[in-house]
């Protein structure tokens, strides 16, 4: 999406009521066929009102590379939905208010496989910082953390 | 030496040259001087994976071609094969799964030292055993064999198999970006800790999924050689049941595969027979459906129109001749384990070693994404690596191989095939050898091998980006 649209949408959004999401969100998930720590996301994803379709891909760091995700900040897994690429186990919160807030940026990302993220097990060991990127070629910024 | 003043110009040398010319290769073929004598260059060179009209991409090439030339030895006869470096770069030649002296044995710092740019290297052995081999280099051996550095080793049984044909398939793997060059990228974190640099396109002998053409009643031995960085293949041949006669070139009890379905990892070579029973005329696809949801038809048996070669198939046995292995002495076998840790969901076994889970991805920037035993040996091999274990030469060695990861590991030992014992706990039929042992997640598997040939070997995954990425180890033999 050129920036100039996204301005538009940042702009309409802005100006009118948040829309709850109460619809289905649609959106497709790039993952390694012999990980399953996605698919426990994307069911995660599932029960938080998104609708995944899953499509099991060999060159996923091909996928991520091509969508803009910074190399040393990879996720385990590309999704993309309505627009945006969301990298690795963002958790939901935070990928709600990515497709609310709709920033002028290409998407974020959760790098690695953090213990206790949302579709890991384990206890969470520190927050968890998710990076929002372009593909201008500007440093990465924190998005959120949590 | 002067290779072009030979005055024993061969038969094969004239095939080769054949071959070059129909391929359009404007550059030398591997020139057979004599029996077991070659010359080959390593340099920079142009592929057309989609055939000779399709477009070009840059490959490193064994003289031009992908893959390199398929060099023919015989059994107990020596060979002496010249490589001349045109890389910009270091590199080596490992002859994967000839047991030979460990000075051949194309290990960098290891074994020998490296051919720099413009330099040659003499590597002289003498094949003990007959079967399907292949070469590779073992040095930056990620970019290298993903540039297409690769070619097929066929030993020669001293009597000829009775078979109609005779052929090879070497398999690659290939990530080409959109514009059909070969993708960056190599190395990526996520490729390093997860299944490797697994690729889009997949070449039979070096061209797509085309048609092979074959003959109704022939029987074929076909080599099947998977040369991938990290491609796992699952192939079915419908309507055709291919009997095993040879895994890593090493004759075992021939038999049906199970479910029909062989499983190649990358460096296995097998090789089957295949009594050809379709009907003229008919074309039956070859499935590679490994991964989940990613089957693909790899090419498709077509036949031609002429009939039957014969009304029923051959009914002469298929097994080949066994190699002369050392049999293992299981009584008085000294034990060795070799546990593989790390990757992506491992759980956190290799915190303080190079990686950790929980804390970003591991196996950043050609760090440790891997373990053996707690110890993450990175690279392709270098001067100075401590042996995990030291065999007294002679010795039968009884060895376990764990895996404790979530990831499928091709493990290949160099200078020696294994007999492979049992697999969890079950004991494997058909008496089978290899040197490159496919272990699935979380699988256990007992081998054997008498330590009769002294040196420092290699012992690591063929997933060329886990092995530098730490699933690596080496072992000395006194």
């Amino acid at each position: 999406m050129k920036l100039t649209h996204r301005l538009a949408a940042l702009s309409l959004l802005i100006a009118t009521p948040l829309p709850a999401f109460a619809a289905t969100i649609n959106a497709v998930m790039y993952k390694n066929p012999q990980c399953s720590c996605c698919e426990s996301y994307a069911n995660y994803l599932e029960h938080n009102g998104f609708k995944v379709d899953i499509k099991p891909v060999n060159n996923l760091s091909q996928i991520s590379s091509d969508a803009g995700v910074p190399a040393d900040l990879e996720g385990c897994h590309t999704l993309m939905v309505d627009g945006y690429i969301v990298d690795g186990l963002v958790p939901v919160e935070i990928v709600k208010k990515l497709l609310t807030e709709r920033p002028a940026i290409t998407g974020i990302t959760l790098a690695g496989m953090p213990a206790g993220a949302p579709g890991m097990g384990g206890e969470k060991q520190g927050p968890f910082v998710v990076y929002a990127f372009t593909k201008d070629g500007k440093a990465p910024t924190v998005y959120a953390t949590e | 030496m002067n290779s072009v003043s030979n005055p024993f110009i061969t038969r094969r040398k004239f095939l080769l040259a054949a071959a070059s010319i129909a391929a359009a290769v404007p550059i030398r073929p591997a020139l057979a001087m004599a029996t077991g004598e070659y010359r080959i260059r390593v340099a920079p060179s142009q592929a057309r994976f989609a055939g000779p009209d399709g477009p070009r991409t840059p490959v490193w090439a064994y003289d031009g071609t992908v893959p390199g030339p398929t060099l023919r030895l015989r059994q107990g006869q020596p060979a002496r094969i010249i490589v001349e470096n045109g890389l910009d770069e270091d590199t080596t030649v490992h002859w994967h799964g000839i047991r030979l002296p460990n000075a051949m044995d194309g290990v960098p710092g290891l074994t020998q030292k490296p051919i720099r740019p413009g330099e040659n290297f003499i590597y002289e052995f003498t094949p003990p055993d007959a079967g399907t081999f292949w070469y590779h280099p073992h040095a930056n051996s990620l970019v290298q064999l993903g540039r297409g550095l690769a070619g097929a080793l066929v030993v020669e049984e001293v009597e000829p198999v009775a078979v109609d044909r005779d052929i090879l398939w070497l398999l690659q793997d290939w990530r080409l970006a959109a514009d059909g060059q070969i993708a960056g990228g190599f190395g990526s974190a996520m490729d390093a800790s997860m299944s490797g640099r697994v690729g889009n396109v997949v070449t039979v002998n070096g061209t797509g999924p085309g048609d092979r053409s074959v003959k109704a009643g022939e029987r074929v031995r076909l080599r099947l050689a998977n040369a991938s960085l990290a491609r796992m293949m699952a192939l079915r041949f419908e309507g055709h049941r291919p009997v095993v006669v040879a895994i890593d070139g090493q004759p075992c009890d021939p038999h049906e595969p199970e479910g029909g379905r062989l499983v190649l990892a990358p460096a296995m070579r097998i090789d089957i027979v295949l009594d050809m029973q379709g009907h003229p005329g008919s074309r039956h696809a070859v499935i590679d459906d490994f991964y989940d949801g990613l089957a693909y038809t790899l090419t498709t048996l077509a036949y031609d129109a002429a009939p039957p070669l014969r009304t029923h198939p051959l009914d002469t046995p298929v097994g080949l001749p066994r190699n002369p292995l050392p049999q293992p002495d299981l009584a008085g076998a000294e034990r060795q384990e070799i546990v593989l840790q790390g990757g992506m969901m491992g759980g956190g076994k290799l915190k303080g070693v190079g990686g950790m889970m929980g804390m970003g991805m591991m196996g950043m920037n050609g760090g440790a994404a891997w373990a053996i035993n707690g110890m993450s040996m990175t690279g392709d091999g270098h001067a100075g690596m401590a042996p995990q274990f030291t065999l007294k030469r002679g010795v039968t060695c009884h060895l376990t191989m764990r895996n404790e990861t979530a990831w499928w590991h091709p493990m290949h030992v160099h200078g020696f095939s294994l007999s492979v014992i049992s697999r969890n706990g079950s004991p494997v039929p058909h008496r089978q050898w290899q040197d490159t042992v496919l272990l699935a997640p979380k699988d256990t598997i007992e081998c054997a091998f008498v330590a009769d040939n002294p040196g420092d070997w290699m012992l690591h995954c063929h997933v060329a980006d886990h092995q530098m990425a730490g699933l690596m180890t080496a072992f000395r033999v006194t």
